[in-house]
């Protein structure tokens, strides 16, 4: 079940919240009927995608929650915690390893020593790769005495299975939410806030992420040489803005959900398309995941402070990781290395002469870099990856310019157009500006927003009603 | 901190109630609601609620189709398809579910990148060769649909592949004998209109000129279209590409039968019993589908024989729903016409023309929309 979709907004969420705001926090001695309500529902909605699979998260959870009581119970010295430490880390990376990866390395090797091994064929669990993320950033915190330990299954197992940032992210950490977990407050302003926050991802998923990738689909299907230059770079951009656009969305709604539940998420995208350097890139882009490497990965290898040479190994461990993180093949691998290539370049090589160069130049070689990066990303054959690459090329016998760009350029406008306004902080710019009008000018602005979301909703029903191209792009992750 | 207007924040408030209440109001509608089985508009079955099993809830398939039941009877379905045909429409969209919105009042199909070319060329070579060694004159013709004939009508630059040129390559695939009639539609342009404006479908107009290249192909001496009777049966048909693209409120084709007073017709519908003695049934005149008044809609076998024809040959047509509005031209040079659809009839043509030795030719018709996307032509062989 996607966010974007009639059951779940329709029917799962309403009812969700019409539950949890029905009971109370506490009756009968039981702590938390709130926390009931939204782990059953949570349950429900990962066993609507995956009624198997929900055994494993039983599993991964336990086993964390096992440990933290035994590294409080028995971890009285630094070695004994390390104990419990690795035995947690190690059980979720073979979980994550035999279900997401196996087929990956049987492949490899196969490749590698050409011997005929057979594929365990296993569907990947939605979502593994972000609750093994927290579940182990719960196990490390509590090594390093950052969080309390978690005395409550239950408790535990409603923060791994929330089900607003379960399969697509945040990867919300277990010292962000274990106060909230206990104790929160629901304000009126804050769920009205965080019902405007899930509509805005679900118009930006629909009306945005769902055409643009539309587009994408599209010039993809043209033969190599059918697709000028010009529509190559197109299509790129378009998948681009897709992506982009479906994550932030899918941030946004978890983000609102959260609100409305009375958690509060951290921002997992600010603008990245905007950024003017691949580092500030990836400090806009995909937050929870690049900063639980830094955390969890770069800072405990010793970060840069070790010297050139163990800075660039680090680097590469890092990144190498992030790559394959986002699915079991060797393009997300190679995705991850050109990052980790251009990020030690900017640091070591050209980053001084980067700052000197204007802003938009700067911005304009960052795009570029981003656009050819999720080049990468798309294609996880290489062959049709190298086809694509002389397409924009334009070394596959195509031309410069063709008329067929200038076709989906006047079908896709308006879309591509709202999207490439909304890649820049614009909307928080005019927020800004109306929150400093006076009282007339603020009722207006108040005023048109509210027909901007009626009718913004109505279209977006419409979408999904006449349910077209909606796809869910993190099923690989 | 500074106090907020009054009038903002209650105009905040009720934004945030309106679209909780929106979504409530339409979560009820759907309970409250009737629901409809059957969709006029898309002219399709909408699901039904899916039957509870532990093997469909561990395959996931209970709650998939789950999620098609509720999307399928969701309140004011058709309502909602128009306002997001609309909105793409405003958005400068010229091509919206796969159909373009064509000048002169055409919307026309796309024609999508072929999957199935040489899957489709070798079937129809294998039943070519099956009926080696018996006497009959074997002809496959595939018929370009509106967005051939009709490529000046859409709107520019769209990019538009070549019908005839995967035709050529199952003709040459196949090694069958080919009737083009793409020319003759070309050369019938000025005479009226070829295809239904808002329908997938060629015309009564458009069916004759396929015949005359049959006949010319066969030298049959085709009917004059002036020596028939024509009849409007109706002027508001709005057929399947109205409805997929949503842009309603267009107006209807009209659609024109025609019937030669010289045939005596006896139509049997092997597979439901019924006979009759015309082409058309007029009841569907009434109803959204109203193409299928052309021998009835789907029928895996029908017999039609006709007394007063100008030879004592007998054809097999295989053929999918392109035909059924070119066999009331067809039946005064046979004796006897079966009619095979072959996404039902599931026995072999081939065997069937093989018992029957007074069959002396075989026609394969298709349209190129159909010819991919349907695999029923995988019945022939």
């Amino acid at each position: 079940m996607v966010f974007s979709s009639i059951p779940f907004l329709f029917f799962f969420l309403p009812l969700c919240l019409i539950l949890y705001y029905a009971v109370p926090y506490e009756c009968f001695s039981i702590k938390s009927w709130k926390n009931m309500v939204l782990l059953v529902f949570s349950l429900a909605f990962y066993a609507w995608g995956e009624p198997v699979y929900i055994l494993l998260m039983f599993f991964a959870t336990a086993v964390d929650y096992c440990n933290g009581r035994l590294m409080e119970r028995f971890g009285t010295t630094r070695g004994r915690r390390k104990f419990f430490l690795v035995c947690s880390v190690a059980v979720n990376l073979s979980v994550l390893a035999f279900f997401k990866y196996a087929d990956f390395l049987i492949a490899t090797l196969g490749g590698i020593f050409s011997i005929p091994l057979k594929p365990l064929g296993l569907g990947l669990p939605v979502g593994i790769s972000f609750f093994t993320f927290q579940t182990m950033s719960y196990s490390i915190d509590l090594y390093r005495k950052e969080v309390p330990m978690e005395r409550n299954y239950l408790n535990y197992l409603t923060y791994v299975s929330m089900f607003p940032q379960l399969v697509a992210g945040p990867i919300v950490r277990y010292s962000v939410v274990n106060e909230e977990l206990r104790t929160r407050r629901i304000k009126k302003e804050e769920v009205r806030e965080g019902l405007f926050r899930f509509m805005q991802g679900l118009f930006k998923k629909v009306l945005i992420a769902n055409q643009a990738g539309a587009l994408w689909e599209e010039i993809r299907m043209l033969e190599a040489g059918e697709a000028s230059v010009a529509t190559a770079w197109l299509g790129a951009a378009a998948f681009t803005l897709q992506l982009y656009f479906d994550f932030s969305a899918y941030s946004d709604m978890a983000i609102g959900m959260g609100k409305m539940l009375g958690f509060h998420f951290p921002e997992n995208f600010k603008y990245p398309l905007s950024a003017i350097s691949v580092t500030d890139f990836w400090r806009r882009w995909h937050i929870s995941l690049s900063t639980w490497f830094r955390d969890y990965v770069y800072i405990p290898l010793g970060g840069n402070r070790k010297g050139t040479a163990r800075h660039l190994r680090n680097m590469l461990v890092v990144w190498f990781l992030t790559g394959l993180w986002h699915g079991a093949s060797w393009n997300f691998v190679l995705w991850g290395l050109y990052y980790g290539a251009l990020l030690a370049l900017e640091k070591y090589v050209w980053g001084k002469a980067l700052d000197a160069l204007p802003k938009i130049v700067r911005h304009c070689y960052l795009l570029l870099i981003v656009v050819v990066g999720f080049v990468i990303f798309v294609f996880d054959d290489m062959g049709a990856l190298g086809i694509y690459f002389r397409s924009m090329a334009g070394m596959a016998g195509n031309r410069l310019w063709g008329g067929e760009c200038l076709w989906y350029l006047e079908n896709y406008m308006a879309v591509l157009l709202a999207a490439a306004v909304l890649s820049f902080p614009v909307y928080p710019w005019v927020k800004n500006r109306i929150g400093r009008m006076g009282d007339k000018g603020r009722t207006a602005a108040s005023a048109v927003s509210m027909a901007g979301y009626i009718l913004l909703f109505l279209v977006t029903v419409a979408f999904l009603v006449n349910d077209t191209y909606n796809p869910f792009l993190y099923f690989r992750f | 901190m500074e106090e907020r207007p009054v009038w903002e924040n209650r105009i905040k408030k009720a934004t945030a109630l309106l679209l909780a209440g929106m979504v409530l109001l339409l979560a009820a509608l759907f309970f409250i609601m009737d629901k409809k089985e059957f969709s006029e508009n898309e002219n399709r079955y909408l699901a039904k609620f899916p039957s509870m099993s532990l093997e469909g809830i561990k395959s996931g398939e209970y709650m998939s189709g789950l999620e098609s039941y509720l999307a399928d009877h969701f309140p004011f379905r058709d309502f909602f398809m128009g306002i997001k045909t609309k909105a793409e429409m405003y958005a400068g969209k010229k091509k919206i579910n796969g159909i373009y919105i064509a000048e002169d009042g055409y919307l026309i199909e796309a024609y999508e990148k072929p999957e199935n070319t040489e899957r489709i060329g070798q079937i129809l070579g294998s039943f070519a060769k099956e009926l080696e060694g018996q006497d009959v004159d074997l002809c496959l013709m595939l018929v370009p649909t509106a967005i051939y004939v009709y490529g000046e009508k859409l709107p520019g630059r769209a990019p538009v592949r070549n019908q005839m040129e995967t035709a050529e390559i199952v003709y040459s695939l196949s090694g069958i004998r080919a009737v083009d009639c793409s020319k003759d539609l070309f050369a019938y342009k000025e005479k009226g209109e070829l295809y239904y404006k808002t329908d997938h479908h060629w015309t009564t107009l458009g069916a004759y000129a396929g015949y005359t290249a049959y006949c010319r192909e066969m030298g049959l001496d085709a009917v004059a279209l002036e020596e028939m009777e024509a009849q409007t049966v109706t002027e508001d048909f709005r057929g399947t590409v109205y409805s997929k693209a949503g842009d309603y409120g267009r107006e209807g084709d009209a659609i024109t039968i025609y019937r030669n007073p010289a045939d005596k017709l006896t139509v049997e519908y092997a597979d439901t019993g019924e006979t009759s003695n015309s082409l058309y049934n007029l009841e569907y005149v009434d109803e959204k589908d109203k193409y299928s008044l052309f021998l009835d809609n789907l029928h895996s076998l029908i017999e039609i024989t006709n007394e007063n024809a100008d030879s004592d040959r007998e054809l097999v047509l295989v053929k999918d729903s392109y035909a059924n509005s070119m066999v009331p031209f067809l039946v005064h040079h046979y004796e006897k016409i079966y009619v095979f659809d072959t996404r039902y009839y599931k026995q072999g043509v081939s065997a069937f023309i093989k018992e029957h030795p007074e069959v002396t030719d075989v026609l394969l018709l298709y349209n190129m929309n159909t010819l991919d996307n349907d695999l029923g032509i995988r019945g022939v062989y």
